[in-house]
């Protein structure tokens, strides 16, 4: 009897697990990869990740892409989504702040200041990636307050050798030590990174706040494990993991 | 002889099939891309850094293919030696290398940190994310097409007509510009051809070990690739280009090699 009990809760466990496709912002891959775990190994469900830009994701969610759950690093690619139809209003469930990386190996950059430098480096993520977003807004608020001179960030922005399509990209291109310095979120200075790479330290007032929401997919495939996976990013399970990565608390 | 009867009618639904397959989006992204925002899309700054940046990486490509390629082609082709297989073979690797791998080999050669970085950085060249790495990128992944059908022209010609004209008096240096040449010319070119549309078409590579900068290293791929996550415009306009870019240097290596033909059977 117990036997005929196991077996029926295994086949209900089995009827209710599905596969759940979650589009996440690059900055989320680490955390959300364990997050994932934690989530299969509790409800059953066979999560799968792409991790990308934000605005490729939104790319291909207009284009007719599958998926059930998208987190993205800023409104400004996620509210498109929602306007359109394609994904639920969002839920806000982590937030951010830059950072000022460098290669360990090398002294160019020991400061803000030095970004100016003539033949200083610089690697950004694109315009259209949210940190690459939230970096262009801090050099102008860096502008307006006239600290380092008028022309600050268009210094800076001269010193731009390359606009890459995600942050981890740009991470990349410091932890190879092809650039002098480079604008990521905090918890892009992920323990494999950390070896090659120094923090450099950011006024906080130029600082940018980085807010993450999220979603269910509307036309999901899988719609019971897109809520139930909504709902345990913001659970204190979920939020204890993404604690463990760096991210701050929703408010 | 049969090819010369009617074609049976399955063969020519699967040869149908096909072709819709591959017309069908081809005529979509010139029906989305030539529309009278065409000309104004064509001329704004961003579409026309990544036109001149496509077009100016990818001739000097072209030269130091025809300048190192055409020499090792040649030897190739007509001399045996110890390491001859391993060399061809070598030469054909970046033709199924994917390009992205072509893109780490050569930052960890190249790059600051790579191999070869100290001395290059000594020497005050600094390679990744300049135009120069953009053109070795393209260089590593379509050279290979270059030599290769240069090596057929250069096996395919009539070894005795070069020995006719030795026989005559000449040098091997004229032997070499007024009969090999000229004989080997239409299979350089389409060789060439083939090494350009694939240099034009290089993205993995070039955004890894180049990176992806507007006016410098951002090409017409990157370029398409950079605009479909903001802009769509031009994305579209320069697909469409590159679709008419591609048929017209298809049709130039058919020309050419309709032409090599003729002047085999003549």
């Amino acid at each position: 009897m117990p036997r005929t009990l196991m077996l029926a809760a295994l086949l209900a466990g089995a009827a209710h697990a599905e596969p759940l496709t979650v589009f996440a912002a690059a900055s989320l891959t680490d955390a959300f990869t364990e997050l994932g775990r934690a989530f299969d190994a509790r409800t059953g469900h066979r999560t799968t990740f792409q991790f990308a830009g934000s605005q490729t994701l939104r790319a291909q969610l207009e284009g007719g892409a599958r998926a059930d759950v998208i987190a993205s690093a800023n409104a400004a690619q996620y509210d498109p989504l929602v306007r359109a139809g394609l994904v639920e209003p969002a839920r806000t469930f982590a937030r951010n702040r830059l950072i000022l990386i460098a290669p360990r190996r090398s002294a160019r950059v020991q400061t803000l200041a030095d970004l100016a430098r003539p033949g200083v480096r610089l690697v950004l993520a694109d315009r259209s990636v949210p940190v690459g977003d939230y970096a262009r807004r801090m050099l102008s608020a860096i502008d307006a307050s006239g600290t380092y001179g008028r022309d600050f960030s268009a210094r800076v922005l001269r010193n731009v050798v390359s606009e890459e399509p995600n942050v981890r990209q740009v991470a990349l291109k410091v932890q190879l030590g092809e650039a002098d310095a480079a604008v990521v979120y905090a918890t892009d200075l992920t323990p494999a990174l950390k070896g090659s790479v120094r923090a450099v330290a950011l006024p906080s007032r130029f600082n940018q706040t980085a807010t993450y929401p999220l979603g269910a997919v509307r036309n999901a495939g899988a719609p019971n494990a897109a809520r139930q996976f909504v709902q345990y990013v913001l659970s204190p399970d979920g939020q204890r993991i993404l604690r463990k990565w760096g991210f701050l608390s929703p408010q | 002889m049969t090819g010369r009867s009617a074609p049976p009618a399955v063969l020519l639904a699967f040869a149908a099939l096909l072709t819709v397959f591959l017309l069908l989006p081809t005529a979509v992204l010139l029906l989305r891309g030539l529309t009278p925002a065409f000309l104004p899309a064509l001329a704004s700054p961003a579409v026309l850094d990544a036109l001149r940046v496509s077009l100016s990486t990818t001739l000097c490509t072209l030269a130091v293919t025809l300048l190192f390629g055409t020499p090792v082609a040649y030897l190739l082709a007509r001399h045996r030696f110890p390491g001859r297989a391993l060399l061809d073979t070598t030469l054909d690797l970046p033709v199924v290398l994917p390009p992205v791998v072509a893109g780490v080999a050569l930052l960890l050669t190249f790059g600051r940190q790579g191999l070869l970085g100290a001395p290059l950085t000594l020497a005050g060249i600094s390679v990744a994310f300049s135009p120069l790495a953009v053109v070795l990128a393209q260089l590593f992944t379509s050279a290979p097409f270059y030599i290769r059908a240069a090596k057929i022209g250069f096996s395919a010609i009539d070894r005795d007509i070069e020995a006719a004209a030795l026989i005559d008096g000449a040098t091997r240096r004229r032997a070499f510009r007024h009969v090999t040449w000229p004989l080997a010319f239409p299979f350089l070119l389409e060789g060439l051809v083939l090494a350009w549309a694939r240099a034009l078409g290089e993205f993995g590579a070039t955004i890894l070990f180049a990176g992806s900068l507007q006016g410098r290293t951002r090409t017409i791929t990157l370029s398409i690739y950079a605009a479909l996550e903001s802009d769509l415009a031009p994305a579209l306009v320069l697909s469409a280009v590159m679709v008419i870019v591609a048929f017209t240097l298809l049709l130039v290596v058919r020309l050419v090699t309709a032409r090599r033909q003729d002047t085999d059977h003549a």
